[in-house]
């Protein structure tokens, strides 16, 4: 953790994009993804994706 | 009247950005109830029940389909409010550009477009996380997870899986951090300084951090844990790495820590971390054991102010052995004893931070009693109906009855607001107590639009003869978005009484009432 604390902060933002743009306003490294449901949100297919990885 | 709906295939949307344009799409003339929502099977139920289900919507939504659900007055303006609903989703791609040129769909097309990123902040569906944040952990970095309904076996795993790789994760359901100066989620705009905070408490960190930055001192790091982490299947996992980390930090002088009193095994361990300490930790676990703390060797604080005081204290080389005492201005006590009338009995508290209601109830206990409150506490009677107050009563708005599919009350305070002036209408209530918490991501104006609430419910009071005193405390920095000094004066204009501090609000409480 304490390289953590010594280097600059870079957010990587998944979900909700009102805190990457608060983040963004502010000036902190942000990057923001467009989150959505793996498989279409269908929970066999998401099984069977994670069997593949 | 008619019911109307569209659905946008494969258009997703985060549910905050979602519930915000509800309330607008609300707003459009003509329109009497809408939604819009994501075709999850739990949103299509919460459809049905709340008068906007039809055979489309049944027939064509899937769970990755927008649905734009409406009650209008006629066809032509549920038409209307589709198209605009429209319009405001379009404008949503365009302001999206504006965070960057690119704008990918997975982390690890984020990871390989933004090398040396070092924290994840996880807001996406409960049920979704783990699975996330376990390739976040293999790709070496931290993470904040503000997701609630998260299992708890995931969250073990994560966290001893990140333990092993000396990585940090706080929460789930963590609200507020604040890492290297840069406030995460919900928090404030605080000095940067040396005393550093590890909380499982979301708006009692809001609280410390911002009542420290008014006193002139500054944070080095703001660890949130999420609160499960100080229960004993946890094991305290993440506010023991905060606390070593804080213990270890050359920038950090003074620890505070701050919870709701830890499992007894979870207590034990942390206090064990703190007595090993060459720096000087205060510890509040609100309504704990202070003799415990003492005895070893940390420095108990019994309220999150006392907390704020004794930390900038200590870093000041001062004092901090006291009780911090909550002075009560007696003039100000006669000035509004004197002027409610005998039938107005009652303390109604509607709070929106979860750490500041139930430090008011813990306060309170004992002062006066019997408390009705929604909050999960021994000392306080359960309220039956959270949507009416009975004597006197404490009403946390950010519990889940008050939250399922709507805005917590920090960003959307309008169930709160509806609140005030029913109060108003009792005759039994004497004081209505509110928190007003700023800082990221919360409403733009908590004090304008509470001031709304508050003229029409003193309007009310006044009609059939009654005064009503509003107790506020304002938690925040003149350096946060909605600046706690342009608030601040707000209310004092409307002759609403505003204290530095939650406990000082709640000890001119105890003393009035």
């Amino acid at each position: 953790m304490k390289e953590l604390f010594e280097k600059e902060l870079k957010v990587i933002n998944i979900g909700l994009e009102g805190f990457a743009e608060t983040l963004k306003e502010r000036e902190t490294p942000v990057m923001h993804v467009r989150w959505q449901p793996p498989a279409m949100g269908d929970a066999d297919l998401l099984s069977l994706l994670d069997k593949l990885k | 009247m008619v019911l109307k709906s569209y659905i946008s295939k494969n258009m997703f949307r985060d549910s905050v950005y979602l519930m915000r344009l509800s309330n607008t799409v609300r707003g459009f003339a003509g329109v009497l109830e809408a939604e819009v929502i994501i075709g999850t099977d739990h949103n299509k139920k919460f459809l049905q029940s709340g008068g906007l289900w039809s055979e489309e919507i049944e027939k064509e939504a899937g769970a990755n389909d927008l649905i734009i659900a409406i009650k209008a007055e006629n066809e032509e303006k549920a038409e209307q409010a589709i198209q605009d609903a429209l319009a405001e989703l379009n404008k949503s791609v365009e302001r999206e550009n504006l965070l960057g040129e690119f704008v990918p769909r997975t982390f690890e097309t984020a990871l390989h477009n933004f090398p040396g990123a070092n924290m994840a902040l996880i807001s996406i569906p409960g049920r979704y996380v783990e699975r996330e944040a376990d390739q976040i952990l293999d790709a070496g970095l931290n993470m904040m997870i503000f997701s609630d309904n998260v299992t708890l076996e995931a969250e073990i795993a994560l966290k001893n899986k990140a333990k092993e790789k000396g990585l940090l994760v706080m929460g789930p359901d963590c609200g507020t951090a604040i890492i290297n100066g840069v406030p995460l989620a919900f928090a404030n705009e605080v000095k940067r300084g040396k005393i550093g905070i590890v909380a499982a408490a979301g708006t009692g960190l809001q609280e410390v951090s911002t009542l420290i930055n008014n006193l002139g001192e500054g944070i080095s790091q703001g660890i949130g844990t999420g609160g499960r982490d100080v229960k004993e299947a946890v094991g305290g996992i993440s506010m023991i790495m905060g606390l070593n980390a804080l213990l270890e930090d050359e920038q950090t002088e003074v620890v505070v820590i701050v919870s709701k009193p830890p499992d007894a095994s979870v207590t034990e361990k942390v206090l064990a971390v703190a007595q090993k300490s060459k720096k000087p930790v205060v510890v509040s676990f609100l309504g704990g054991d202070l003799n415990q703390v003492s005895a070893a060797g940390c420095v108990p604080a019994a309220t999150l102010k006392e907390a704020a005081h004794k930390a900038v204290c200590l870093a000041r080389n001062e004092d901090a052995s006291g009780a911090v005492e909550l002075k009560v201005d007696d003039n100000l006590l006669k000035e509004h004893k004197g002027k409610i009338a005998g039938s107005q009995k009652y303390l109604r508290a509607l709070y929106s931070g979860g750490t500041l209601a139930y430090e008011a109830l813990l306060m309170l206990q004992g002062i006066i009693k019997p408390i009705y409150t929604n909050l999960n506490y021994k000392g306080a009677e359960a309220i039956a109906d959270v949507y009416k107050s009975t004597g006197h009563t404490i009403i946390d708005f950010g519990e889940d009855e008050f939250t399922q599919g709507r805005l917590h009350p920090m960003i959307d305070p309008s169930l709160r607001n509806t609140r005030i002036v029913n109060e108003a209408k009792d005759p039994e209530t004497a004081v209505v107590v509110l928190d007003l918490v700023l800082g990221y991501n919360a409403h733009p104006d908590p004090a304008g639009s509470a001031l709304e609430a508050i003229i029409e419910a003193q309007q009310l009071a006044a009609k059939e003869g009654r005064h009503l005193i509003f107790v506020t405390s304002v938690c925040g920095t003149d350096s946060d978005p909605q600046k706690r000094n342009e608030q601040v004066a707000k209310l004092e204009a409307a002759g609403v009484l505003v204290f530095p501090s939650n406990a000082d609000a709640v000890a001119f409480l105890a003393a009035l009432l």
